[in-house]
């Protein structure tokens, strides 16, 4: 009975960190925008078809666009950006390899817009380990203005999105723009657990630490900051062996005495046909970077996962009612708070969908212990192992690593 | 290069996607050309009324609003993606046995062919609408949940001359018999699923309009085939 409330203590900790991302959130949307923007919010204002203010802050902008392979919906995420509400930008499409299949998306976008100023730069670069790392160093010496933004090919923006994180770059104490995102479109179960997650775990996390502990929280699926403050930290070849470049961007901005500020300006990351496995391996790699990147306060993850600790007397005690009571309401509770951060994101889901959020948290829970038990990554394609703040090393040709390897390759193979 | 796919399905007979979703995902990849082809299948045994019953097949009665709904996404196709949509159905002879099973694609009909004509009225009336007709997987496939359609392989020397190209792969199948042969092909991706989008493709070297596509295919020349993978 001991152990029952032992869990019962944690799980209410869960419980009040669940309250706190609400307030997080809550505040990251209604306030903070308001104080730097002066208007109202993007998400209140995506159905409006052209958005100029006179005397808005819009110096020009390059938009760098790593791209590898074909993400769901890569048209119109790249196609979003050929319609913003914006004076001066240019847009880089960078590519590792013309037989890239993203390569012929970028050329009819190109052929679309022909008045839009889009360069397509295929140019195979192998400096460093992390893949998108590679495609922005020669897609930087490409771009024509001081303010960069990096964007990932799966978000898709709304016209307004450039003036607003422009409009942060005001104020010269401002380092590094980054924006909230929230999971769009999800089609598959993998898409919809993998949407469920950013847009509470994620978002309410890093409201949360952007609010309450003050510790610069980047996104890289859009960082604007000037070319200056870039060069000052080394320029993307300091970051090129890095896993979490972002993270580690963000973090050598705030060193350098400037802010690092997260926009409320929402963008949607699009994932619509994602399979189970491949939002597990994407958890996992995630999982693993912020074990090397947080040490202890990894742990925090698992004290706030509530849903997965209240299941944790049915797995390990007798079963009794206060177990099968205290992991019901618990679940019941979640699926409360992600409707309401839903709501909040303006999300059109399916209420049915959220069902699945006690289900994804037991996943992520199972998936937590993952990073502890091993620090190799596979991304895309490549295999590494993954050190001190996500510094990337490849995997070795000998020893234990390669001999594991080498034997569920095989198993794999087999079965496939 | 045309990047091609000319046998995909839709909700209209047993594809998991709607035909609106279904333009989205390949104009999204950066398609080319298309063809959407829904199964008409006979309904003169019970594997085929179990399929109409089921609702798997494109019938006489729903064939003109297939059609329109074709052409009007194929106009939204053309002005969002620059993509070429040709209207086609899949005449879909399933039997008990394998030997006596065929599929076969007519690209570009125009008026409803009905699956219970014999072989030599279907390919007839295909060439009466100017329309291609391709042998679909027409040997032995790898995936063990599909049923082989080998009649066409197996009757070769009596209908190889109505047919304007057979597919060579199909999915993740490639059939080498088609090579050796020396018979005109093409690769498809036979799309159910979203994750077939990454399956065998051709690629056409013409210009992206029906008439140049048909007359490309039915040459043969200026036709590669590629994995499309992601």
């Amino acid at each position: 009975m001991i152990l029952f409330w032992i869990f019962a203590g944690i799980t209410l900790f869960g419980i009040i960190g669940y309250l706190f991302q609400i307030l997080a959130v809550r505040s990251a949307l209604t306030n903070k925008h308001y104080a730097v923007t002066g208007r109202p919010r993007g998400i209140t204002i995506e159905k409006s078809t052209h958005y100029f203010e006179p005397d808005a802050y819009q110096p020009p902008v390059s938009i760098l666009k790593p791209l590898k392979g074909l993400d769901d919906g890569l048209f119109d995420n790249l196609e979003s950006f050929c319609n913003l509400d914006y004076p001066d930008y240019e847009l880089i499409f960078a590519l590792q390899n013309r037989n890239d299949p993203a390569h012929k998306v970028v050329s009819k976008i190109k052929d679309k817009y022909p008045s839009k100023d889009i360069t397509i730069l295929v140019e195979q670069c192998s400096e460093g380990l992390n893949p998108k790392v590679n495609n922005l160093i020669p897609a930087y010496t490409k771009a024509k203005h001081d303010l960069i933004l990096i964007s990932d090919s799966n978000v898709r923006v709304e016209k307004d999105y450039l003036t607003d994180i422009a409009e942060h770059m005001k104020d010269p104490t401002v380092g590094l723009v980054s924006n909230m995102i929230r999971g769009v479109s999800g089609r598959s179960l993998g898409a919809v657990m993998e949407n469920l997650h950013l847009n509470t775990f994620i978002v309410g996390s890093v409201c949360f630490l952007d609010k309450y502990l003050r510790i610069p929280c980047v996104i890289g699926k859009s960082m604007l900051m000037r070319k200056a403050e870039l060069e000052a930290i080394g320029g993307f070849r300091s970051v090129k062996d890095y896993l979490a470049e972002d993270y580690i961007i963000g973090e050598r901005i705030h060193r350098l005495g400037k802010r690092v500020v997260l926009s409320s300006h929402l963008i949607n990351n699009v994932n619509e046909y994602w399979g189970l496995k491949r939002f597990i391996n994407r958890h996992t790699r995630w999982g693993k970077l912020r074990w090397q990147i947080g040490g202890a306060k990894y742990l925090s993850e698992l004290v706030g996962n509530a849903v997965f600790i209240s299941f944790m007397p049915l797995v390990i005690l007798p079963m009794s009612e206060a177990s099968l009571l205290l992991a019901a309401t618990v679940s019941s509770l979640k699926i409360c708070h992600d409707i309401y951060i839903g709501s909040r994101l303006r999300l059109r889901l399916n209420p049915m969908t959220y069902l699945l959020s006690p289900l994804k948290d037991l996943i992520v829970g199972c998936i937590w212990f993952v990073p502890i038990l091993s620090n190799t990554v596979a991304w895309r394609g490549n295999r590494y192992v993954i050190g001190t703040d996500s510094a990337l090393s490849p995997m070795p040709e000998t020893g234990m690593w390669i001999f594991s390897h080498k034997v569920f390759s095989a198993i794999r193979a087999r079965f496939a | 290069m045309l990047l091609c796919d000319f046998h995909i399905h839709t909700t209209y007979s047993d594809g998991s996607v709607e035909l609106r979703r279904t333009i989205d995902l390949f104009g999204q990849a950066g398609f080319d050309v298309i063809a959407i082809t829904d199964h008409v299948v006979n309904g003169d045994n019970p594997l085929g009324k179990l399929a109409h019953r089921f609702k798997y097949s494109v019938t006489a009665d729903n064939f003109s609003q297939y059609i329109s709904h074709i052409k009007e996404e194929a106009e939204r196709a053309q002005e969002k993606y620059g993509m070429l949509v040709i209207p086609g159905i899949e005449i879909t002879k399933n039997h008990l046995t394998t030997d006596n099973s065929a599929h076969m694609l007519i690209i570009d009909i125009q008026d409803f062919i009905p699956a219970c004509m014999s072989y030599e009225e279907i390919f007839l009336e295909a060439k009466k609408q100017n329309a291609l007709t391709i042998a679909c997987h027409p040997h032995y496939m790898s995936a063990k949940g599909d049923r082989d359609t080998l009649f066409l392989w197996n009757n070769r020397d009596k209908y190889a001359r109505f047919i304007d190209a057979w597919e060579i792969a199909n999915r993740d199948d490639v059939f080498n018999v088609i090579s050796l042969k020396k018979y005109p092909y093409i690769a498809n991706s036979d799309f159910h699923k979203p994750r077939h989008l990454y399956s065998w493709k051709t690629l056409l070297n013409c210009i992206k309009d029906t008439d140049s596509v048909k007359q490309c295919i039915r040459h043969n020349k200026g036709v590669a085939l590629t994995l499309f993978r992601n």
